[in-house]
């Protein structure tokens, strides 16, 4: 064997390789788990409303270590790619039982990796509902990551210890292991520095990979879905537009757009933070929710929720729950920077709240209800 | 009994003990994802997830692995020792990159939302050549950095030996 080839293929590359990717993929679930419960709130978690910009730090976070786990897994399989023609393929019932599991570890991985590089894209070559599946897919591939870390844990503890000394018969190995170490979290760190201007906006000339830029869009920043594409430009009439404020109400209100700006305007900076991981900072106009719901009648910690005019999709309404809808700062925005929303930011009328998903932000908005 | 011998035993011992370990934490949680994809087919299809599934370690196992292995016995191989890592680096880098990129140069996800000019609005060819050669740049400094150390460490000549106490 080459002086390489027995550094590459070494258990301590292995090893430093998979503590890496296993603090990485601990980070996405955790992040992913924010983010899922963030959109599907169960078990009694409610998103708070502070600090402002967290889910913009954690979605940031979540695709970032995704997309720098990309060099760091192929690294770690072509460290370990000689294991899979081992002869024979298993020594005892543990080291099969161990082997059975790295399947689910890879090509769960992999799968991973791959669809969430194609979300951050927009791009859904597969029939599967990205969001749920992929959702789905991280507990597999965290269960895995259990069975496999218990059953290395002892061999990867030994190949951690101290390098030998220079000097000695070892030291070129040591020295190529390095190198090739060295290269995989080199390729990590400039793939993350080329992709992470789309959330830091200080390093958006490097964004070279990016899949947005946070000051390419109408009126400066990026856009999801369009009034075309969801199909809400049919229905958006500035005419005939009212906002409906009903449910749990003790007083059901109605607005024209010259109604709502004749109230009390608030104005607020905040985050549209996408699950794709871009976010940017706006400076937002408009009327405080919570003002509306005490017109309303509505008692002061109830819920309410949003209704846009999109007519189809799952995010053509969405929940505030008590802390997001009595925030200061949950406003039903007419203006961002000072201007009127552009049509695909949600004109006449959209939500913008603290600490929310983007696709959260409902765009569109035609009713507010209590609930 | 040899040390080696007991060595092992007690090394084969702390594998089974960790191995049922992981397995009493990895299964149930294994078990929340499978449940919920076979509980769920209408959003997730399971011959279509499959083929996801399996297909990416397959396509890895036999291509993207054996064409690396072909690249490095081909091209590596060739090149003097000293430049073999920093070479490594510039494949492997740029593989990299370009694989992160691919959706952008291709604009999968701009053909999908036509109509929404903020998905991909760079040029992703250009900004994918402007990435690899940030990368052949380190690559060189790396390798001209090798290069002037190992000339500094063998001198043509050995120095006096009265010279080291002076």
């Amino acid at each position: 064997m080459t002086t390489e080839a027995e550094a590459i293929n070494s258990e301590r590359v292995a090893a430093r390789l998979g503590l890496a990717l296993g603090i990485a993929f601990t980070t996405c679930f955790v992040t992913g788990l924010y983010s899922h419960f963030a959109q599907h709130p169960s078990f009694g978690f409610e998103l708070p409303s502070r600090p402002v910009g967290l889910y913009r730090v954690t979605q940031g976070i979540h695709v970032i270590t995704g997309v720098a786990s990309i060099p760091l897994l192929l690294a770690k399989l072509w460290s370990v790619y000689p294991k899979l023609f081992q002869w024979p393929p298993f020594e005892s019932l543990t080291n099969l039982v161990e082997r059975l599991a790295i399947f689910p570890l890879i090509g769960g991985s992999i799968f991973m990796l791959f669809t969430g590089l194609a979300n951050i894209n927009l791009w859904y070559p597969w029939k599967f509902n990205f969001p749920d599946t992929h959702f789905r897919t991280a507990w597999i591939v965290m269960g895995a990551l259990a069975i496999h870390i218990g059953a290395k844990f002892s061999t990867s503890r030994r190949a951690l210890k101290r390098e030998p000394a220079s000097g000695t018969t070892a030291a070129p190995v040591a020295l190529e292991r390095r190198r090739f170490l060295l290269t995989a979290f080199g390729a990590s760190a400039l793939v993350a520095l080329f992709t992470v201007g789309q959330t830091f906006r200080p390093l958006r000339r490097l964004a070279l990979l990016a899949p947005r830029r946070p000051d390419v869009g109408p009126q400066g920043f990026p856009v999801n879905g369009t009034a075309r594409d969801t199909g809400a430009a049919k229905f958006i009439n500035v005419t005939t537009y009212r906002l409906e404020v009903t449910g749990k109400v003790a007083t059901a209100l109605s607005f024209s757009l010259d109604e709502l700006r004749a109230l009390p305007q608030h104005s607020a900076t905040l985050p549209i933070s996408c699950v794709e991981g871009w976010s940017t900072s706006q400076h937002w106009t408009g009327v405080r929710v919570r003002d509306l719901l005490a017109m309303a009648g509505v008692h002061p910690h109830s819920e309410a929720s949003v209704l846009s005019l999109q007519p189809r999709g799952s995010y053509r309404a969405s929940i505030l729950d008590r802390w997001q809808a009595h925030d200061p700062d949950t406003l039903l925005a007419l203006l961002v920077n000072g201007e009127p929303l552009a049509l695909d930011h949600g004109y006449p009328l959209r939500l913008i709240a603290p600490n929310r998903p983007g696709v959260m932000q409902t765009k569109w908005v035609t009713q507010l209800s209590a609930r | 009994m040899t040390d080696t011998a007991a060595g092992e035993i007690k090394q084969r011992r702390a594998d089974r003990i960790g191995l049922g370990v992981g397995l009493l934490v990895g299964v149930p949680v294994m078990l929340v994802g499978v449940v919920g994809i076979l509980r769920h087919p209408e959003s997730t299809p399971i011959p279509n997830f499959l083929r996801y599934f399996v297909g990416g370690d397959i396509l890895h196992d036999f291509l993207v692995a054996p064409i690396a292995v072909a690249i490095s016995f081909l091209v590596l191989r060739r090149v003097p020792t000293v430049a073999r890592a920093p070479l490594r680096a510039v494949l492997f880098g740029s593989a990299v990159v370009i694989a992160v990129a691919w959706p952008g140069i291709r604009r999968y996800g701009h053909a999908q939302v036509p109509d929404n000019h903020t998905v991909q609005p760079l040029n992703y060819a250009t900004s994918t050549l402007t990435a690899v050669a940030v990368i052949a740049t380190i690559a060189a400094i790396w390798l001209a950095a090798v290069l002037v150390r190992d000339r500094r460490a063998t001198p043509e000549s050995p120095a006096p030996t009265a010279d080291h106490d002076t």
